[in-house]
């Protein structure tokens, strides 16, 4: 796959020679708190957020369920820009364990956390892709089958993660790849789970839930199935994905379109 | 006229007396106040009265062993629900309940603390303690318990603050600042009463305190005496701390320890030194943290220690309960400290002397080959975290952590909840700067948790090994109770609340909660009925038989 231009962090179009001069001059959560986005900034927010905030939001931002802290690499329940995030980090989220930042912490280093905690996030706007995302969905729909398995907008398969908008949360190489290696990093959602009932069948499916007292699977017919674990005969994990690799069953400039129309699945005006 | 009068008068105490005892023919129940004041004497003999549960982990021993047996591996199947309490606050509960003759003191988060009737979960009072908006804590807004004596309980808050409230009323008695909560301190563990004192330990250890145990006048508020957990200078111990690394070294003490009667001893755990996860700025054993310590029940002063991880530089506090029970242990009947420590180790220890006696890995660990004679961990060369980060076992949250384990007399076995898991360490530098985050790295991990398990183990602890093990979904964060009923009771991350036979690990019982359970269960008796009683998620729930 080629990347026409790299990831660029969207504070490298500021003005940067700007942002330094602005330092320590008061700001606000109204103003152009995004003059503090440099690489520098960007740098300078992490390191503030591993000192400070990842005890809980975890050393990789994604979060902790023991500590109830949520993934900050995703979408955010809380903030949907820049300014509602300056004011989460400056004021806390009340009556619970997100306590405000220090007061007298300079509003501008609260701007370099949210620059941070932006840049965990993709700006689509900033990258160019080689392949053709028409081309792509062509390939989506027919070559490639994809929606057999897939569900984009309501249409498709179930026997896959819903596509309709993978574009928010993934990087194009990551999408890669998802395609020529779907056994590198599966979620649990979609290990499978090969499982002898009490019934004495043996059924093999999706894993959509297990806890440690029971597990619920969906098999290929998307028939759901609950099970006791102390009622079982036998059950084995699986933990590699059940979808064929695409390395090699598809030209290089194919993947690239298929990977470009992957990417374009986004919520209109995200 | 006198006479006319004496003779009315003595009409009407017949008339009454004859009113009295027809009510007591018509009514054949005997009513009795709830709760009672709680003496000393009560607290040493707390497994006399088991139908109350009087303080954090039960009994001074810490044992969390509850001699009640209506509930049993026969009938516990049908258990079902008697009433649930909703805590206001929409937050984690970490609560482990007090029951006093009827009344069970209920703590939630932030810092407040509610009386209900043990027998419907309705309210009598509720005290909120009031809290400064600049809280410096680590891990969330907790608090685990109260402590109680006479009539009085007493709570830890979150601005490392020590109150005490009249268990009647839920009226402020005193509320002394135990530490400045601006310089990193807090206050979240249940305090213990230890004769006519209230010790009480402080959190902090991710902000460069100093930590230390605290004893109170349980009528004053009045300090009866600190002793610090990191040596002051001139003081033994205090150069196993490089430079004055030693003013900001940790070593919280943020558990509930116990108490041993005979020996005069309290026994409490330590924390990580700071910085968690770089340990250049703090070269040497950095005494006491990461330790068991046994202090003189008069005045504080340190008789013991045993450090179960020398220059900690992954954060595995020893912040556990410690155990006590009378053992046999290579031919010798002694008492006995257990200890399942957050560095994946358990030890069995004289609990007269601190000598070291058993120990060996009850979680998966890579960071040591094993322990040497005196129980020293002898390690595996290059698992110091690094600026690019390095995989060891166990994660940061340990092998276990601060939630309680169990043991019972009934089936001789210490009962832990373990977690298999690995993580991915970093260093940072960082210097320190008063109230601030002081810990010089983290952690992450590498695969999703699903990929992990955790486990209620059971283990001998006079071999210790583990003799059987149950699979729960991973990092529990629960503690264990066991009864003479033949129960193990425990809860799971993923919300359950279950019982299982704790001779052989056997699944008796589960029902799901829907909220992940921080805490530990409590059992106890109102009018003859057992009770058993969880917080989930944001709820305490308790369950009993059919009447």
């Amino acid at each position: 796959m080629h990347l026409k231009a790299s990831i660029l962090w969207k504070g490298l179009f500021s003005i940067g020679a700007l942002s330094l001069i602005l330092v320590g001059l008061p700001s606000s959560a109204e103003d152009a708190g995004t003059l503090y986005n440099t690489t520098y900034d960007v740098l300078q927010g992490e390191r503030y957020f591993e000192r400070q905030c990842s005890r809980c939001h975890g050393f990789d931002a994604k979060g902790n369920d023991e500590t109830g802290a949520p993934d900050l690499t995703g979408r955010l329940s809380r903030a949907n820009n820049p300014v509602g995030i300056f004011n989460v980090v400056r004021n806390g989220v009340p009556n619970t364990a997100m306590l405000p930042v220090d007061a007298d912490l300079p509003d501008a280093q609260v701007w370099q956390v949210v620059s941070y905690i932006e840049s965990l996030r993709y700006d689509p706007a900033s990258v160019e892709l080689d392949g053709n995302p028409d081309a792509g969905l062509a390939l989506f729909l027919n070559n490639g089958d994809c929606a057999s398995c897939h569900m984009v907008n309501g249409q498709g398969g179930r026997l896959g993660p819903d596509l309709s908008r993978v574009g928010e949360s993934t990087r194009p190489e990551d999408l890669m790849t998802a395609i020529t290696n779907p056994h590198e990093d599966v979620a649990p959602r979609w290990w499978t789970l090969e499982i002898t009932g009490p019934d004495g069948v043996t059924r093999s499916g999706f894993r959509m839930g297990e806890d440690s007292f029971s597990v619920r699977i969906m098999d290929n017919d998307s028939n759901l199935w609950s099970y006791q674990k102390n009622n079982i005969a036998s059950i084995e994990r699986i933990e590699r994905s059940t979808m064929p690799s695409y390395d090699g069953a598809m030209s290089e400039s194919e993947l690239d379109d298929l990977v470009a129309y992957l990417f374009s699945l986004r919520r209109e005006g995200n | 006229m006198n006479r006319f009068l004496s003779t009315l008068c003595a009409l009407l105490i017949t008339t009454i007396t004859a009113q009295v005892s027809a009510q007591e023919q018509e009514f054949e129940t005997v009513m009795t106040p709830a709760f009672s004041p709680i003496t000393w004497e009560r607290l040493v003999n707390s497994k006399e009265e088991p139908h109350n549960w009087l303080m954090y982990s039960g009994s001074l021993d810490a044992q969390r062993h509850s001699s009640l047996d209506e509930v049993n591996i026969n009938n516990v199947a049908d258990l079902e629900l008697k009433w649930a309490y909703q805590i206001p606050e929409i937050d984690r509960a970490e609560t482990v309940p007090l029951v006093v003759d009827g009344i069970m003191f209920i703590t939630e988060a932030p810092s407040n603390v509610v009386a209900v009737d043990a027998r419907t979960g309705r309210q009598y009072w509720r005290y909120d303690h009031e809290l400064p908006e600049d809280l410096r804590i680590c891990c969330g807004r907790n608090n685990r318990g109260v402590a109680i004596l006479g009539e009085t309980l007493f709570m830890s808050t979150l601005d490392a603050h020590l109150v005490a409230i009249d268990a009647r009323t839920g009226n402020l008695l005193w509320d002394v600042e135990v530490a400045k909560h601006d310089s990193g301190y807090s206050k979240t563990a249940a305090p213990l009463i230890v004769k006519d004192l209230v010790v009480t330990g402080m959190a902090g250890g991710e902000f460069g305190v100093r930590g230390f145990i605290d004893a109170y006048h349980p009528d004053t508020g009045e300090l009866a005496w600190r002793t610090y957990t990191i040596p002051g200078e001139g003081e033994f111990g205090n150069d196993t701390w490089s430079g004055d690394s030693w003013k900001t070294g940790g070593s919280a003490t943020w558990i509930t320890g116990a108490y041993d009667a005979d020996l005069n001893l309290i026994y409490w755990g330590t924390g990580n030194p700071g910085p968690d996860w770089n340990g250049d700025v703090r070269l040497g054993d950095n005494l006491y943290s990461d330790s068991a310590l046994a202090l003189n029940g008069d005045t504080g002063e340190i008789e013991w220690y045993f450090q179960f991880t020398p220059h900690d530089i992954h954060d595995w506090d020893a912040i556990q309960v410690p155990i006590l029970a009378d053992l046999n242990i290579d031919g010798q009947d002694q008492r006995v400290m257990m200890w399942a420590n957050r560095n994946a180790f358990f030890y069995s220890i004289n609990a007269a002397d601190g000598k070291f006696l058993k120990g060996s890995p009850f979680a998966t660990q890579t960071w040591a080959q094993g322990l040497d004679a005196n129980g020293a961990p002898v390690r595996v060369p290059g698992m110091e975290p690094t600026y690019e980060g390095i995989m060891v076992s166990p994660p940061i949250t340990g092998g276990t952590n601060w939630y309680s384990p169990g043991y019972s007399p009934d089936t001789e076995l210490f009962y832990v909840t373990a977690f298999d898991g690995e993580q991915i360490f970093f260093k940072r530098d960082e210097d320190y700067e008063e109230g601030e985050r002081y810990t010089g790295g983290g952690g992450r991990y590498d695969q999703p948790m699903d990929a992990f398990k955790s486990w209620i183990r059971a283990i001998d602890p006079t071999t210790t090994e583990t003799v059987w093990e149950f699979p729960i979904m991973p990092r529990s964060s629960a503690g264990i109770t066991t009864t003479s009923g033949g129960l193990l009771f425990s809860g799971t991350a993923d919300g359950y609340f279950f019982a299982l036979n704790a001779e052989t690990g056997q699944e008796l019982w589960n029902i799901s909660l829907g909220r992940r359970v921080h805490a530990a269960p409590i059992t106890y008796q109102v009018d003859g009925d057992q009770y058993v009683t969880i917080a989930s998620g944001n709820v305490v729930y308790t369950f009993g038989l059919d009447e």
